[in-house]
């Protein structure tokens, strides 16, 4: 079955429970009884029903994580398409010897149904950087800079070759649709810090969204307002932010007034009705959020130099650039977590690179490269680096051999691929488990998909067996059924 | 209150142990952790000590095979319980004082019917014929729901809310059966017999009207999943859908027995009487996503049979067997084994599909369609005869042809066709020729002699006559089963299609019946498992599915169900508010009601506690803060399909025109962008069908609309039994400032001046009527005049050039949008 325990709104205490259910869930027995007793006598329900009415948008409340957290938001930098892994951060040095040969080792190279061609080694060469001595390839010269903070995974995995459900299960755990997303579970989690903006922003890449679009911000089962929220970088950044042709800001004001006081009028003698003053309340917060969204893409408040650093100059890197400066005020303001999108529409407007790789990576890359880290040291020198986790990754990887012979493409690898994490909590400068000699399937600490998650959770100060939600008959959890296991190396 | 606890701590222990049961498992420790956090220390000195180490253990690998509990581990919880639960009673029998017990205990305990000494779960009990309880108040008592609840009320020394005003209970019946506010005539009408027998005959016209089924067609929708395309990455259509939701809708509307309804949709094509209306309903199978690129064919495949089982246990029974795909129910009594035992059932069905296309199919009795199939292999002969008298000039022509002698509009791949012998030209080809056969015959004629030419005359007039005589049957959306044999079913080791176990033959869970179900014979068409489930479920001693979808019907009236889970009546689900109620109703609807869903609805909605009010008491809301006695009418916001229907009629811009394909309500342009081809995703606007009622509106799983998703639209992915309700600033900006409620503020300005002419006043009161059914308060005219005159003063000054005339008509658009805004429209009393 599927009525959420949870009702969202209904319920006038800031947890979601009557004294009831809170009852029931806490044991039934005395112990719950002498919990309530001790709470009450605390003030805690009184005082949550009080909190609860002031802010009447508990759903999105801050709410605390389960421990101390690494990072309490979170940046994910979505490389659409899946990014070859022997071309950016797994070095193999076995494809230069065997480079254009057929394959006849012992590992069972495979590829998605497409014709498998020799392997290939990376055109682009691989240097240590950093104290660290970390090897990055030469596709990411600035990236490179923060070659001490990355954590890098060589052995992700996942369940599918197929992009719709290979992004759907990097968003939501599931390759199904109709689950909800990394960063609706992290909102549902921890709430949200600005009340002004969404808790859960998504830009995509202008060339289009990533295949099964809003399905991979989907909030699922959960709460509509936990879903993300597309944001664009023009002069409305979130939908109907703009008042109505014709209407002024003091236009808009004054409806807002008559608005709010026939409501108020209409609740004072409704005054147990917690959900008409949360309804009232959505209004004030619409229109202070129409200032604060507008205020976040204008760009024009940040210094030339900034836009520079970002690579605002440059056509190649502009957008996405653009994006990660918007990211970086929306971190600012709080906002929990976000997701960029390089890469989108079809083929070699992603990082699918199946006809020619080569050329494919040195535009992608080229053009996420040096926003990327602006960003990333921005963080550093604002002072919010422990405070913001990186993730970096797509939705898999690219086989080590060429797709056909004789053309430079690379096909799906989903046995082997790798990702990185940087930022608060994770331990930089290093690089987790290890593909094959050939860059083809993990095989040393493997970590799959919801290993993954469990990590981001647990860096976000959430336990991913219990930030779980009850909907059709159980305890649903971003992780799934299946046992997943924090990452303990990728700790600091 | 003492004693039950001890009670429960001591009988859940051993239970608990032996097996994991759902409901101690649920109370073992909260939920949310911003409970938790509050209770960090407490929970350290209490409840973790008492249950959750043990059962948060339980918790963490409950859906995990692969990390079972040892005996060990089992033994050293148990010790540990003990001790914890000797520290739990001390402790509370130490901090709970008698006073605050009493306030706390749970206002919905009523003991089951029969006995509880039975130990089987209250819902896999036969329905029982409670007594109807006697009560003091018996003036209060319309009907036996009323004695029902008034007794549970009275055990407190309570007394029901009193009757909320005619206007009031006007609107809310209006909304609550058709989903549209009263026109003003309406109101009238009402207005002049405010008696309760006034009331059942305003409830008999509303559920005559053409928008019951529309809104209560809506509720089904939402249990089943309609959505109108397959998700994933094409998102492709699912040809013909939208005639399985005119099915639903004309089903409401004609009141067909709710036994019936659910046959057809199960084995819409097994019964006796199939039409293709019945074909059509089992389209029911066929709503979920289907991801046409699977990644894993064998997988995918057991996907969509696990789609078809969940919806149809939890639709129709109510229990969440899907838990149970990789291993036993952990808190049900349902077996993996019996998991498998219900996918047998649906084994048998086919997806109808070519490649990555989905396929529809025609939709017709067994008879319709054999006589469409006779039809069409006597036109193919009638084909194959044109095309052979045809062939037999072609060359000729053919020769001309090439030497391009002869200019012709064929197409290439039919003049390839004629080359062919009827024989050995293939499907595509004879689809071909068949496409162009009157073209073909014409261009042919001037090689084809006197006799061979009357041949071809007579050979079209043939089919011609043919098809007159049989037409076409209408396509629809859904899966077939094509021969008697079904396929063997195994049950999955892990739930792993590449594991396979044992057979199993097709089945139920045992815990639902008393005696194991028999399965009918296949017939000479199809294996019958599906009518044979069908029965069961329909039987009248079937223990959930009555109980099941009374409580439906009462949670759309009341805003909550007896069962407040409604698509679990399990051990994990919540027991019902009033037992007894929800035995009499279920009983009563398939006894006396003989199914008939109208009937319940005149049952219910002649009750008194219908028509309560919302009054509050401090006294009761501290006892019973959930309403759980209902004592009163809880509020709960419309839906949203309630929310724009009332727009668009309050706007007089509402077209009524019933079924057909979908409609495509505005879609802002930045949701569009990124696709190459917008018009292939979204067709242009169209406002005047985009003005029909939302249940017409097209779903697109990935691109749910805008309005739709952010006013709490149910999940289209799977079976949704209850609408959320949120109040987020989003949905705030979208009802202040996007396209539909600005459009219809603006038509609803132009209706006011059209019907009321320009006087402020009269527009006000009309504004009022329209929107809210009630008279404006004479201080609630003077703040809309106040608001009307400085708005304009406001809107000249801010426009140059601008006349008077047009600054009004803005402030007056601006007073309507306001009105569309407010609360009291979103809500009923």
């Amino acid at each position: 079955m599927s009525m959420p325990r949870r009702r969202v709104a209904e319920h006038p205490t800031a947890c979601g429970h009557s004294r009831r259910e809170f009852l029931w869930e806490t044991g039934a027995g005395f112990t719950g009884l002498a919990l309530l007793d001790l709470l009450s006598r605390d003030g805690f329900f009184e005082q949550l029903r009080a909190e609860d009415v002031q802010k009447v948008q508990g759903l999105l409340a801050p709410r605390k994580p389960h421990f101390e957290p690494g990072a309490t938001r979170c940046v994910f930098l979505f490389m659409n398409g899946g990014p070859s892994q022997v071309d950016t951060f797994d070095p193999k040095p076995m494809l230069e010897k065997h480079h254009d040969t057929k394959y006849d080792g012992g590992i069972e190279v495979g590829s998605n149904g497409r014709p498998i061609g020799y392997l290939m080694k990376s055109p682009f060469p691989f240097q240590q950087h950093g104290e660290s001595g970390l090897p990055i390839s030469s596709l990411y010269p600035h990236l490179a800079r923060h070659a001490d903070d990355l954590c890098v995974i060589r052995s992700m995995h996942t369940d599918t070759a197929a992009h719709a459900s290979g992004c759907i299960q990097m968003n939501t755990g599931k390759v199904g649709i109709g689950s909800p997303s990394l960063g609706s579970w992290v909102n549902y989690g921890l709430g949200t810090e600005n009340q002004q903006l969404p808790g859960f922003v998504v830009m995509i890449d202008p060339r289009g969204g990533p295949i099964g679009s809003a399905s991979n911000w989907s909030s699922g089962y959960l709460p509509a307002a936990y879903q993300g929220t597309h944001f664009r970088s023009g002069q409305s950044p979130v939908l109907n932010l703009s008042n109505p042709d014709g209407v002024s800001l003091q236009g808009q004001r004054s409806s807002l007034d008559l608005l709010k006081s026939l409501n108020q009028e209409h609740f004072a003698l409704r005054q147990n009705e917690s959900e008409l003053e949360a309804r009232i309340e959505s209004y004030e917060l619409a229109f202070r959020m129409q200032a604060a969204a507008r205020n976040v893409v204008d760009l024009s408040r940040e210094s030339k130099k900034t836009h520079e650093r970002y690579g605002l100059d440059n056509p190649r890197t502009e957008d996405f650039g653009r994006k990660c400066l918007i990211t970086k005020r929306l971190l600012e303001r709080g906002v929990r977590y976000i997701q960029l999108y390089s890469g989108g529409g079809h083929i070699e407007d992603t990082w699918d690179g199946h006809t020619d790789c080569i050329s494919n990576h040195k535009l992608h890359a080229e053009e996420t490269d040096r926003p990327m880290a602006a960003l990333m040291q921005d963080m550093k020198d604002l002072g919010l680096w422990d405070e913001t986790l990186f993730v970096w990754g797509g939705e898999f990887g690219r086989t080590p051999t060429s797709e056909g012979v004789g053309k430079p493409g690379r096909d799906h690898d989903w046995h082997g691929f790798t990702m990185w994490l940087a930022g608060g909590g994770v331990k930089g400068g290093q690089a987790i488990g290890a593909t094959d000699e050939l860059g083809f399937a993990a095989v040393d600490q493997p970590v799959h998909v919801r290993d993954l998650h469990a990590t981001i959770l647990h860096l976000m100060g959430l336990d991913h067996e219990e930030l779980s939600y009850f909907y059709q008959g159980l305890d649903q959890r971003l992780t799934g059924p299946a046992e997943a296991h924090v990452v303990q190396e990728v700790l600091a | 209150m003492l004693l039950t606890g001890s009670k429960i701590v001591l009988f859940g222990i051993p239970v608990a142990l032996l097996k994991v049961r759902g409901e101690h498992r649920q109370r073992a420790f909260p939920r949310n952790h911003a409970v938790r956090h509050k209770l960090a220390p407490w929970r350290r000195v209490a409840t973790r000590m008492f249950v959750t180490f043990d059962f948060h253990r339980y918790h963490a690998c409950r859906c995990n095979l692969t990390r079972a509990v040892t005996l060990e581990e089992m033994l050293v919880s148990t010790v540990k319980l003990l001790s914890h639960v000797f520290v739990g009673m001390v402790m509370g029998a130490f901090v709970v004082g008698a006073a605050e017990v009493s306030a706390i205990e749970p206002a919905v305990e009523e003991s089951v019917p029969d006995g509880a000494a039975d130990s089987q779960h209250w819902s896999y009990r036969p329905v029982s014929r409670p007594e109807v309880p006697a009560v003091r108040a018996t003036q209060w008592v319309r009907n036996p729901i009323d004695a029902f609840v008034l007794a549970r009320l009275e055990e407190r020394g309570w007394t029901p809310a009193a009757a909320a005003s005619p206007a009031a209970l006007m609107r809310r019946l209006y909304l609550d059966l058709v989903g549209l506010p009263p026109t003003i005539q309406e109101q009238k009408a009402v207005s002049e017999d405010v008696s309760a027998r006034g009331f059942d005959k305003l409830v008999d016209q509303l559920l005559a009207r053409d928008g019951y089924g529309e809104r209560w067609g809506r509720h089904w929708l939402d249990l089943v999943r309609f959505a109108e395309t397959n998700g994933y990455e094409r998102d492709a259509l699912k040809p013909h859908v939208w005639r399985y939701r005119d099915y639903v809708i004309r089903s409401f509307n004609a009141d067909k027995p709710y036994d019936q309804f659910v046959r057809e949709q199960l084995a819409g094509d097994e019964i006796e009487e199939a039409t293709s209306e019945t074909l059509i309903a089992t389209g029911f199978y066929r709503l979920g996503p289907w991801d046409d690129e699977p990644a894993d064919f064998a997988e995918d495949r057991f996907d969509q049979l696990d789609d078809m089982l969940n919806v149809t246990s939890q639709t129709f029974l109510g229990i969440t067997l899907a838990c149970a795909r990789c291993h036993d129910h952990k808190f049900e009594d349902y077996t993996q084994r019996e998991y498998y035992q219900v996918v047998a059932i649906f084994n048998p069905l086919q997806r109808p599909q070519s490649g990555r296309s989905d396929l529809d199919s025609p939709a017709g009795s067994r008879l319709q369609i054999a006589k469409v199939e006779q039809r069409d292999a006597a036109i193919l002969r009638q084909d194959g005869h044109i095309h052979t008298l045809c062939r037999g000039a072609a060359n000729s022509f053919l020769e001309k042809v090439a030497a391009e002698e002869v200019k012709t509009t064929l197409p290439k791949n039919v003049i390839d066709a004629l080359r062919v012998e009827w024989d050995k030209c293939t499907t595509d080809q004879r689809r071909q020729v068949r496409s162009h056969q009157s073209k073909i015959v014409a261009a042919l004629t001037p090689w084809l002699d006197q006799n061979q030419r009357e041949a071809c005359e007579a050979a079209l007039s043939a089919i011609a006559k043919l098809q007159r005589e049989t037409p076409d049957l209408p396509r629809g959306y859904f899966f077939v089963e094509s021969s008697p044999q079904a396929p063997p079913t195994h049950l999955l080791l892990r739930g792993k299609a590449n594991s396979p176990g044992p057979e199993v033959q097709p089945g139920v869970p045992q815990v639902l019946t008393r005696e194991s179900i028999r399965f009918l014979e296949p017939s000479s068409t199809t294996s019958q498992r599906r009518l044979s489930l069908a029965q069961w479920i329909t039987d009248v001693d079937n223990p959930l599915t009555a109980r099941v979808i009374v409580n439906r019907v009462w949670q759309h009236h009341f805003g909550r169900g007896i069962v407040r889970t409604p698509s679990d009546f399990g051990v994990m689900g919540t027991p019902p508010t009033h037992p007894h109620l929800l035995d009499w109703l279920a009983h009563w609807f398939t006894h006396e009601g003989g199914w008939s869903l109208k009937k319940l609805h005149r049952l219910i909605l002649a009750s008194n506690v219908y028509r309560m009010g919302t009054g509050w008491n401090d006294e009761y809301a501290a006892a019973d803060p959930e309403n759980n006695l209902l004592w009163r009418r809880s509020y709960r916001r419309l839906e949203v399909e309630a929310i724009r229907d009332t727009m668009l009629a309050i706007s007089g811009k509402l077209d009524r025109s019933m079924y057909g394909p979908s409609m495509y309500p505005f879609i802002p342009g930045e949701i569009l962008e990124g696709h190459a081809d917008k018009l292939k995703i979204w067709p242009k606007f169209n406002e005047a069908q985009a003005n029909r009622r939302t249940i017409y509106a097209y779903v697109k799983r990935s691109m749910i609309v805008p309005f739709l998703e952010v006013m709490d639209l149910c999940d289209t992915t799977r079976p949704a039994p209850e609408r959320l309700i949120t109040s987020v600033a989003p949905q705030a900006l979208t009802m202040l400032n996007g396209d539909f409620v600005n459009r219809q503020a603006g038509y609803f300005a132009n209706r006011l001046v059209a019907q009321a002419g320009t006087d402020a006043t009269g527009q006000i009161r009309l504004a009022y009527r329209l929107a809210l059914c009630r008279e404006s308060t004479v201080r609630e005219q003077n703040l809309m005049r106040q608001f009307i005159e400085s708005e304009t003063a406001r809107r000249l000054g801010e426009t140059e050039g601008l006349s008077e005339a047009d600054a009004r008509h803005y402030a007056l658009t601006q007073m309507c949008r306001v009105i569309l805004n407010l609360n009291e429209l979103v809500y009923t009393d």
